[in-house]
């Protein structure tokens, strides 16, 4: 009878999320919504065009200090950044686009930063022991990575496995930042940043989709989309930037003008409540759990290379989020609020 | 099979014929790399050359769509070289061309049965041009605003072996016509 209930405990601790999953730390069930059965996405399933793999992962990224990343990088030109235990990287956009996944290992820890360029999304996944890589497959527009342990199938914005052994598992997340190289060197200028030395010959100086600086081709808000996806609206321009985060309990969206203007936005999300925080250095925002709805001012605000401070935000429970379009965000989350500046959603 | 090589030495040894072909060979051969995205624009001027990348030579990203070894530079223009989408690129462009100088040679004969021939010939190399536009980056489609990317790319890997197929029967008619029409 005792060694049974040990091994009904070791049942349970085994279950419990977060877990590992052959190398890949997962939490099961995943922290996010699944707004579509897993059947339902996998008949959603498109090919991009390119086979598995044939956009090549990085795996062995090589880095240059900020003073050389001068040469390369304008201030306006996107980046990707991502500050973790004092060292702060930069991905630039117009190498993420030819890879969309760089795996990576900061601060002793191993990363995939991930980019969709049809959808406009920036991601961070630990990855444990194992890599991942790109499917050849989309879903909604949506990159969709395969690990290399157990070939499960994760759609990059959803950021849970459709097919494959880890079905249904969800990959633990890091926030990673979509703004711009000025931005990223002003907050850390320490910063490393990832060079051209792939090991895959491709035309760096050229985005196929379009560009960002100035804005252009598929990347303009009123631009169609490519794919096909799962639900549609027509509330915004397919590929307006909208600033989102997603719980348990929902998906919420905030339009990027909303959140620039009002600087603190409060967005009740299920039975729970959230603070969003404009961070004007970097132009995105930070999503904090603030179930008592304590108010917090701008003006108590300090953001500095750790992140937003002040106010008492450093006993609240820091939610990752990032940026998408419009057309893929509402695509996974159809269910989505969505908070445009008039007051409380 | 017999045909065609005896109509390609008759071609071949007519200097206009073969300015021709080797005219569409290039021309086409240019575009079917400039829609894959071997060739592109982004170039800072002047001019370079590096081949970092030959072990990646048969590594394929897709669909008939092989990794680049090395990358050239002349003013605008980046090519970033892969020998086998080069080949292949070169080959489709042969073949087109060798269909065109057939066609016109067919036409100026007295009969008028290779006509339409010709006009496959000529048509028979866009599903080639599809394929490389849907493999990696699908800027025709992106122009065009369609939303249709994913059917092209659900389709692309017939479209190289679709044109080589359609050139092939294309040529050997035209050879028939042509051996007729002389003999």
């Amino acid at each position: 009878m005792h060694s049974r209930r040990i091994l009904v405990a070791l049942a349970t601790l085994l279950l419990a999320s977060p877990r590992v999953g052959a190398g890949l730390p997962t939490a099961d069930p995943p922290e996010m919504p699944v707004a579509h059965s897993l059947a339902a996405f996998r008949q959603a399933l498109q090919s991009g065009g390119p086979g598995k793999d044939g956009i090549p992962s990085i795996d062995s990224p090589r880095f240059q200090s900020a003073v050389a990343a001068e040469d390369v990088l304008e201030d306006n030109d996107k980046v990707i950044g991502l500050y973790a235990d004092g060292e702060a990287r930069a991905y630039p956009q117009r190498i993420l686009v030819w890879h969309e996944i760089v795996n990576d290992e900061v601060g002793g820890k191993a990363i995939s930063v991930t980019y969709c360029p049809l959808t406009g999304t920036a991601l961070g996944f630990e990855r444990g022991d194992t890599q991942l890589g790109v499917s050849g497959k989309l879903v909604n527009s949506n990159l969709v990575m395969y690990d290399h342990a157990t070939d499960s199938e994760w759609p990059q914005i959803l950021g849970v496995a459709i097919d494959g052994p880890l079905a249904g598992h969800g990959l633990e997340e890091f926030r990673v930042f979509w703004t711009t190289w000025g931005a990223w060197k002003a907050r850390h200028p320490d910063t490393r940043v990832l060079t051209e030395q792939t090991g895959y010959v491709r035309n760096y100086q050229r985005d196929p989709y379009g560009s960002y600086n100035p804005r252009g081709g598929y990347y303009l808000p009123q631009s169609s989309r490519l794919f096909p996806v799962m639900a549609g609206s027509d509330r915004f321009p397919p590929k307006t930037e909208i600033f989102g985060f997603r719980t348990e309990e929902g998906a919420a969206a905030i339009t990027r003008d909303a959140l620039r203007e009002e600087t603190v936005v409060e967005m009740p999300l299920g039975d729970s409540h959230y603070t969003v925080v404009h961070d004007a250095g970097l132009d995105t925002g930070w999503v904090f759990h603030n179930p008592r709805r304590a108010e917090v001012s701008i003006d108590g605000l300090r953001f500095g290379p750790e992140g937003v401070t002040g106010a008492g935000l450093e006993e609240f429970e820091r939610v990752n989020a990032f940026e998408a379009m419009w057309f893929a965000w509402t695509a996974f989350y159809p269910d989505t609020r969505v908070y445009t500046g008039e007051g409380m959603p | 099979m017999k045909a065609i090589a005896m109509m390609v030495a008759m071609l071949v040894k007519d200097p206009r014929m073969l300015a021709l072909i080797v005219l569409v060979t290039l021309v086409y051969g240019g575009l079917y790399l400039w829609l894959n995205g071997d060739i592109s624009g982004g170039g800072t001027g002047g001019w370079q050359a590096a081949f970092p990348a030959w072990e990646r030579a048969f590594e394929a990203r897709g669909p008939f769509q092989f990794e680049p070894v090395g990358l050239i530079q002349v003013g605008t223009l980046v090519w970033t070289f892969s020998p086998l989408n080069t080949l292949l690129a070169l080959m489709m462009g042969g073949l087109l061309g060798l269909a065109v100088a057939a066609g016109l040679k067919v036409w100026k004969a007295p009969r008028q049965c290779g006509l339409s021939a010709s006009g496959a010939g000529t048509l028979a190399g866009i599903p080639a041009l599809l394929a490389g536009g849907a493999c990696c980056a699908p800027l025709v489609l992106i122009w065009l605003g369609l939303p249709i990317a994913g059917t092209v790319a659900s389709i692309s890997p017939l479209l190289v072996p679709l044109a080589l197929v359609i050139l092939l029967v294309v040529l050997w008619r035209l050879a028939k016509s042509l051996t007729s029409s002389t003999s």
